[in-house]
């Protein structure tokens, strides 16, 4: 499993100052969510951790690598869920292996328990098309898991969702986390959405996106959304992000 | 019950055509009354010939030159074309050179080309399947060319963040993306392939084939003959387009026509 270290980050794209000095540290089988608004640079600092982008200056490491590239090591679910069109359920779930080189048997049956795990048995066959949001959304989450990856780094993976199948959805995502020891970071602009999900919580702030606040969450779980320190923790993060006086 | 429905479905989709094609027959039977058979004899004497005709030897042989130099220089144009589009997809600077190429020989109607072939080669095949090729190659390539970079960045990211190397990136996401541009650009450049190949022949590349034989159809006067040609031109273009490539674009892209089950 992996430690994430993220040291004195910068990074502009031209003249627009995206990140600035960004610190944090994520211990390995943590749940941590970066929480801002919208341009604070939280997608470009995910992307860094994935190794599609690369900072102007500092270090992003993962176990005390400098991430360089992408690595299966680290699986990214995207906001919009990215599944190819032309693959059937199964196939796309399979990608990754596939790029790997596992003979098709495995493929087969390693895609099959992962779709079983996120709820998806019996779709194997089916087109992207044919399924609704939440479960598309499912699938790319099982295209991740089959690579069983060490991080898995999620880009507001349930913001295009509606509210009650994001719900369910945090609570399934929860399931898998629990007792696999993955390393989680979650990207959202959903402050409920990270109470519920997080041990650990980065408020951001924008242009330029900095890191205003660390909030280490010591709530047990399952959380209930109406308990008093929740609405405490709501609060507090509501001022930080000037949304509330 | 549900034979019935599906009897009108597929009436629903083919009464548009069959509207068409009567218009046309219509047009033509109605003029024909009015001028004498010399000059335009009616639909049922060009059919009765057409029944007649299509099993005469010099008929087969007419048909077979065309589809022989068709069947060479369509799909070459296709191959040529798809891959110079994927390249200019991938290079900026490539993309640029391919659409000023492209400029160019837009300008040029391909028949002018012609002459010029023929003087370098002689009469036959080769100056002709040259123009089939020329005139169909840049439909082709911009199709492609336009989905290759238009194409989805996350796809692509998604795929590298999956491990895949460059070369799996070109064939596990950048083919299967552009592949219906590819099938929208097959269709486009069969139009100006069989055009260029019946006008090459009209104009004097060779001495057989269809385009040939319905300018000696009309240099001896024979109407029936140049309308049979005509007829038969037509039919071959639209078999192609509607059923040859229209059963391949089903096939190739089928997750396309898949219905919603959500």
């Amino acid at each position: 499993m992996q430690t994430l270290e993220i040291q004195r980050v910068h990074k502009s794209f031209g003249s627009l100052k995206v990140l600035e000095n960004i610190n944090l540290t994520i211990e390995k089988g943590k749940f941590a969510a970066i929480v801002g608004p919208s341009g604070c640079g939280k997608s470009t600092l995910l992307r860094m951790v994935a190794g599609l982008e690369t900072p102007d200056e500092g270090t992003v490491q993962a176990d005390g690598k400098v991430i360089k590239q992408p690595s299966p090591e680290r699986m990214m679910i995207f906001q919009e869920h990215a599944l190819y069109p032309w693959l059937t359920v199964g196939e796309n779930v399979e990608m990754g292996l596939e790029l790997a080189g596992v003979s098709k048997e495995e493929r087969r049956k390693r895609a099959q328990e992962v779709l079983k795990t996120v709820g998806l048995d019996g779709f194997y066959n089916y087109y992207p098309s044919q399924l609704s949001g939440g479960m598309r959304q499912r699938v790319s989450i099982a295209r991740a898991l089959v690579m069983d990856p060490d991080v898995l780094l999620l880009d507001e993976p349930y913001g295009a969702l509606d509210a009650m199948t994001r719900l369910t959805m945090q609570n399934e995502l929860l399931k898998l986390w629990e007792g696999s020891g993955k390393t989680m970071l979650l990207i959202t602009h959903d402050i409920d959405e990270a109470l519920y999900l997080a041990d650990q919580i980065f408020v951001m702030s924008a242009r330029p996106g900095k890191v205003v606040q660390t909030i280490d969450l010591d709530l047990p779980r399952p959380r209930s959304r109406h308990s008093q320190r929740f609405g405490e923790l709501r609060q507090e993060i509501m001022q930080l992000l000037g949304l509330e006086e | 019950m549900a034979v019935p429905k599906m009897k009108s479905q597929t009436w629903k989709k083919v009464w548009p055509y069959a509207a068409a094609v009567g218009t046309l027959l219509l047009i033509w039977q109605v003029a024909a009354f009015f001028l004498p058979p010399y000059l335009l004899p009616g639909v049922p004497t060009v059919l009765e010939r057409l029944a007649a005709g299509i099993t005469e030897p010099e008929f087969l042989t007419s048909l077979k030159e065309s589809l022989f130099r068709l069947i060479i220089g369509y799909p070459s144009a296709c191959l040529l074309g798809g891959l110079l589009g994927l390249l200019a997809g991938l290079s900026r600077g490539f993309a640029v050179y391919l659409r000023s190429l492209i400029a160019i020989l837009q300008s040029i109607p391909p028949i002018t080309w012609i002459p010029f072939l023929i003087i370098l080669f002689g009469f036959g095949n080769v100056p002709i399947i040259t123009v089939i090729i020329i005139a169909s190659f840049f439909p082709m390539a911009l199709s492609v060319m336009n989905a290759t970079e238009g194409i989805n960045r996350t796809h692509l990211e998604v795929a590298k963040v999956l491990g895949a190397t460059k070369g799996q990136l070109l064939r596990k996401v950048y083919l299967p993306e552009t592949l219906p541009s590819f099938i929208t650009g097959a269709q486009v450049a069969f139009g100006n392939a069989w055009r260029s190949l019946i006008a090459s022949e009209m104009v004097g590349g060779a001495s057989s084939g269809l385009g040939f034989s319905i300018k000696f159809a009309g240099e001896v006067a024979q109407m029936t003959d140049v309308l049979l040609y005509i007829v038969i031109i037509g039919m071959i273009a639209a078999f192609f387009d509607h059923v040859v490539l229209e059963w391949l674009k089903r096939r190739v892209l089928k997750w396309r026509y898949i219905e919603g089950a959500k």
